[in-house]
């Protein structure tokens, strides 16, 4: 039987149970990795070689009893953008092909200790800049369901590898939707946690004040595990939260909104049907469901596409050729670090950079960045408000299905536009959930996201899971040369 | 809106060298994104205190003990040259 | 019309933390370079700064102790530039919400008392340092090297208004600033360390001007010295090309040492346009009132307190002044002895002067413990009292550093004693110039400087022990009867 579909803590039964042992699990997953990766291009890097002696570990530990906790033995894949001790960390970038990391990511020492198996690290948009992995200098990851399209961006290795089978369980990060959009695209659960509950140390910095690294998985029970182990107050990011309290939304008879404006132009009809089919379900469970209107949604896009470059200039200019990165040499060192970054960048970093540049700069910066930091502000009261009238928001993930292979390569703004109904819980920092909940009319998967106040990420995870059971997807993609 | 935006300086202060076609379509790529930005620059706003965290998050400050990180190998393992245990780059003019 | 100089003054202070102002990399001084980094402190990818409580305290007491107002809701901005020794190429610095604003510090200026003007007080990290490698000058080095050691150490930038009007004015300005941050313990304030560093903002303009000229940024200066030299030799040239009714560029000039003029450097294209913005990385640095009450409590004496306290004790303006800026020991010596003499005047001159000079020749920073307030202030009264001559009082002093004695013991024991006794000098005065009749004659003659044979001999008779002054007097009587 097929074990890798199964949820964690199933599979942690069955380690307890003596049924299946953990270096069987890696085998199966592996051998999935070895069938599929020719097609998908889910990982960059895997770390087979020593997997094999942690999955035997583990193995030791169940024998004896001794094992760490449900997160044992389990095989999780890591985008290339968080950094482990002593493997390369890309970040899908020419930049950085030859940089091995001498430090661990916060999140990954906390997964070692609970004897997470690493699977390799996964492919993603350089940097973590885009919306469909085609901005990877390695090569796109293709979408387990229709390899003709994109997994979503940035973390699709990470949404594709968990599709496929490749992994149980992986680590994404997202800025303006660089979880969900990908796992709505790949027919997985993908979660933002509120900003600040997660630690960043370790993450490469895209933009930050929007970044969080999160969970893309199976199913919401796995998703709230992960995210209850790497989540927690860190000593080495400032902006990390000590544990809040806060009043938690219903889980039953709940009050849900449906955002009026992400319900209109720009989403697909499949989209929005999703977005109706889940509420009538809600409905039966006893929930009620309202149409709440929250403006500033709509500059969304505008407001982001300025605060998310701005920063990303400044944490991209580390990126010299100095310290570490593939040198370009010159005859000074600024020209050495002009070259160096002119071909270590792709050109949708460099698009980024210089316009976060431009905004920021002398003369621009009242009217442009000024100005979304306080739309940003805006942005947050409304919602603030909002959550006064409702206990949770609901809305499409994305606009539409999975898209083909360079369908908007060439038209930016409507690349940038797949992120419009992710993008406003990263500017307000709440926790958002993307949930697959049935299949387009091109047979590929659509999601919902649903949102709740900041720091009440568990509550949210437990109703998203009441949701995931009334909706009972369970569609599989049919991989290329895939044996069933 | 838009007065033309002049991508040699902003391609100098980001250290990016930029190629004439890179030059040419960057300009046109940018400027579309700028005017895009026109609703959002136009509206009027509030002065009001402007928070950069989505949070408004408190402070977390550290308590001054030093310990050692990295081991001086670990600190240059990935530089692209080193001579003496120093970095080296190509001359850096003032 | 007159011509007048403005000057305003950019200092920075190394604090004296134990760890760098976003890590915990320890700050002591290595030989190896490279030894003290972490992610952090070499910008590797991922890596986040997280401010240092002990710096920011330090901050806090340094715009305290200058009078300046505290700003409760600020912030980190990143200054962006891009130069191999700045890990992020961006410095975590302050923009326009500084820690202190509008603040003073007051100074001795020829023996007079000044105020300079604080702009602001901010927080920022430091750089590391590159080592050109080639003939030494910049233009013609081959390569750079970089040792990221000093990479994150904490700095406390202070600007002053641009309103200091002269070199003099400037140099006490940056002494009472070292002298602030040693007594307030959050710098070794050591100069030729590097502690402090500091460049001058220079403009010139007829006196009668509405507007300032166009100000110079001098950079390069290492000692007062080099400040004052600099400064002076700034404001001739713009003053003479100000008559010559040449434009002044708005540049940085750098300090030639060897040469003694300032010189351009390489001139940037316009001003550097650092697109300050806050620092995501890092929330609002909010200093709430309890916090500022807590360092407000815990301020030591300020060199201007100490200052006060001297002048209170009888010293003048100047010498109170000097006596705060040199080692503790020294101040606090002379607190002790001039309670005990009562005498501020003589007590300063001994410390500062004899004993100071006698250490110094001897190549010792300090006294030997066994010398205390007591047994110098025994020497100080011995001589005030013309028990002791001057001369014997050296001679005490020198022994007593060099072996535990007792002053009026050792006086007795080495017939130090002075004669003073009036009746007693005068038997030995007659009995001289009995003896020395025609020398009276040459004396009244108009050979002055004979008295002196008279008092030798005198002395002679007396075995050393008689008061010269005091012979000498009686001389003169009995010569002009």
């Amino acid at each position: 039987m097929d074990h890798y579909k199964l949820p964690i803590s199933d599979i942690n039964k069955l380690f307890k149970d003596k049924k299946l042992k953990p270096s069987e699990l890696y085998t199966e997953v592996f051998e999935r990795t070895a069938s599929t990766e020719s097609i998908i291009h889910g990982h960059l890097s895997l770390f087979q070689e020593e997997n094999i002696k942690k999955a035997t570990d583990a193995d030791e530990r169940f024998l004896k009893g001794d094992e760490l906790g449900v997160l044992d033995g389990i095989p999780v894949a890591i985008k290339d953008n968080i950094n482990i001790t002593g493997y390369a960390t890309t970040c899908s970038s020419q930049m950085l092909s030859n940089y091995i990391s001498p430090y661990d990511a916060t999140v990954i020492s906390k997964l070692k200790e609970e004897g997470v198996i690493f699977t390799g690290k996964t492919n993603l948009d350089e940097f973590a800049m885009g919306s469909s992995t085609e901005n990877s200098a390695f090569g796109p990851t293709k979408n387990p369901w229709d390899p003709s399209r994109v997994p979503g961006g940035s973390s699709g290795g990470s949404a594709a590898v968990v599709s496929a089978g490749s992994a149980i369980a992986s680590l994404g990060s997202d800025t303006g939707g660089s979880i969900r959009q990908p796992a709505s695209f790949c027919g997985v659960v993908g979660f933002k946690p509120t900003y600040g509950t997660v630690s960043r140390y370790g993450l490469v910095a895209f933009a930050s004040s929007l970044d969080q690294i999160g969970p893309i998985t199976n199913n919401v029970s796995d998703a709230k595990i992960l995210y209850n182990s790497i989540r927690g107050h860190d000593r080495f990011d400032a902006t990390s939260l000590k544990d809040v309290n806060v009043k938690q939304p219903k889980l039953e008879k709940a009050k849900i909104g449906i955002i009026k404006e992400l319900m209109e132009d720009g989403i697909s009809e499949d989209a929005k049907s999703e977005v109706h089919k889940v509420s009538k379900l809600l409905e039966s469970q006893g929930h009620e469901i309202i149409e709440v209107s929250l403006p500033l949604t709509k500059m969304s896009i505008s407001i982001y596409y300025l605060i998310a470059p701005a920063e990303c200039s400044a944490n991209l200019s580390r990126f010299d050729g100095v310290r570490y990165g593939n040198r370009v040499n010159g005859n000074t060192s600024y020209e050495m670090m002009e070259a160096t970054r002119a071909e270590g960048f792709g050109p949708e970093v460099k698009k980024r950079i210089l316009l976060g540049t431009y905004a920021l700069s002398a003369g621009y910066y009242d009217a442009f960045y000024g100005q979304a930091l306080k739309a940003r502000s805006m942005m947050k009261k409304e919602f603030t408000e909002t959550f006064e009238q409702v206990d949770y928001l609901i809305s499409p993930t994305t606009p539409s299905d999975p898209f083909k292979f360079g369908e908007k390569s060439d038209n930016q703004l409507e690349m940038y536009m797949s992120d419009l109904c992710t993008i406003p819980a990263n500017l307000v920092g709440m926790p958002a959930i993307s949930i697959p909940t049935g299949l387009s009319s091109s047979g590929l998967p659509l999601s919902v996201q649903i949102m709740s106040p900041s720091n009440t990420d568990n509550t949210l995870l437990d109703f998203a899971q009441n949701l995931e059971s009334e909706v009972s997807f369970d569609a599989l993609p049919q991989i290329q040369g895939d044996g069933e | 809106m838009t007065e033309k935006i002049n991508i040699k300086n902003v391609a100098k202060l980001a250290a990016l060298k930029l190629t004439s076609e890179e030059e040419q379509k960057l300009e046109k790529d940018l400027s579309m994104i700028i005017d895009h930005f026109a609703a959002l620059s136009e509206m009027e706003l509030p002065d009001e205190k402007i928070t950069i965290h989505p949070l408004g998050m408190s402070l977390n400050l550290a308590e001054d003990e030093a310990f050692k990180f990295f081991t001086h190998d670990e600190a240059l393992s990935n530089a692209p040259e080193a001579i003496d245990g120093q970095f080296v780059v190509p001359p850096a003019l003032d | 019309m007159n011509i007048v100089p403005t000057i305003g003054m950019e200092t920075h202070v190394e604090l004296k933390t134990n760890s760098k102002m976003f890590c915990r990399c320890n700050v002591a001084e290595t030989e190896k370079p490279n030894e003290n980094l972490c992610p952090t402190c070499i910008g590797l990818p991922g890596s986040l700064p997280v401010p240092n409580k002990k710096a920011i305290e330090y901050i806090t007491l340094l715009a305290l102790s200058t009078n300046c107002a505290i700003t409760n809701d600020g912030m980190f901005h990143r200054k962006n530039y891009f130069y191999p020794d700045l890990p992020k190429n961006y410095q975590i610095s302050q923009f326009d919400l500084p820690v202190g604003t509008d603040g003073s510090l007051e100074i001795v200026v020829d023996g007079e008392f000044g105020t300079v003007e604080i702009e602001r007080v901010h927080m920022e990290e430091d750089t590391g340092k590159s080592t050109h490698i080639g003939s030494g000058r910049i233009d013609s080095a081959t390569s750079t090297h970089l040792d990221f050691n000093r990479a994150g150490i904490p700095l406390v930038e202070v600007v002053t208004k641009p309103l200091i009007k002269s070199s003099k004015e400037a140099v006490a300005y940056i002494e009472e600033l070292r002298q602030l941050v040693i007594d307030l313990n959050i710098s070794e304030g050591k100069l030729e360390k590097g502690n402090l560093r500091f460049d001058a903002n220079i403009s010139v303009a007829y006196e009668n001007a509405d507007e300032l000229g166009t100000k110079v940024e001098i950079k390069n200066m290492n000692s007062l010295k080099s400040l004052e030299k600099a400064i002076e030799y700034e404001i001739s040239r713009q003053t003479k090309m100000l008559k010559n009714e040449e434009i002044i560029i708005q540049e940085t000039r750098h300090w030639d040492e060897k040469k003694e003029v300032t010189s351009s450097m390489r001139s940037k294209e316009g001003s550097a346009d650092y697109r300050y913005f806050s620092d995501p990385d890092i929330p609002n640095m909010i200093l709430d009132e309890d916090f500022v009450a807590d360092i407000k409590k815990d301020m030591p004496l300020l060199p201007s307190d100490k200052r006060n306290t001297f002048i209170e004790s009888g010293l003048s303006i100047e010498d109170a002044n000097s006596l705060g800026k040199s080692a503790t020991w020294i101040g606090e010596l002379y607190n002790s002895v001039s309670n005990i003499t009562k005498d501020s005047k003589v007590s300063f001159n001994w410390i500062t002067g004899e004993l100071q000079g006698q250490l110094r020749k001897l190549e010792k920073a300090t006294p030997p413990n066994w010398l205390n307030p007591e047994n110098l202030s025994e020497i100080i009264s011995l001589v005030k009292s013309d028990k002791i001559s001057f001369t014997s009082g050296k001679e005490i002093l020198s022994k007593l550093i060099d072996e535990k004695i007792n002053p009026e013991e050792y006086a007795v024991a080495n017939k130090l004693i002075q004669e003073n006794d009036t009746e007693e000098i005068s038997k030995m005065v007659k009995e001289v110039l009995d003896e020395n009749e025609e020398v009276i004659e040459r004396i009244s003659n108009g050979e002055q400087k004979l008295i002196g044979f008279l008092v030798g001999q005198v002395i002679k008779l007396s075995n050393g022990k008689v008061n010269p002054s005091v012979a000498k007097e009686l001389l003169l009587k009995e010569i002009e009867q």
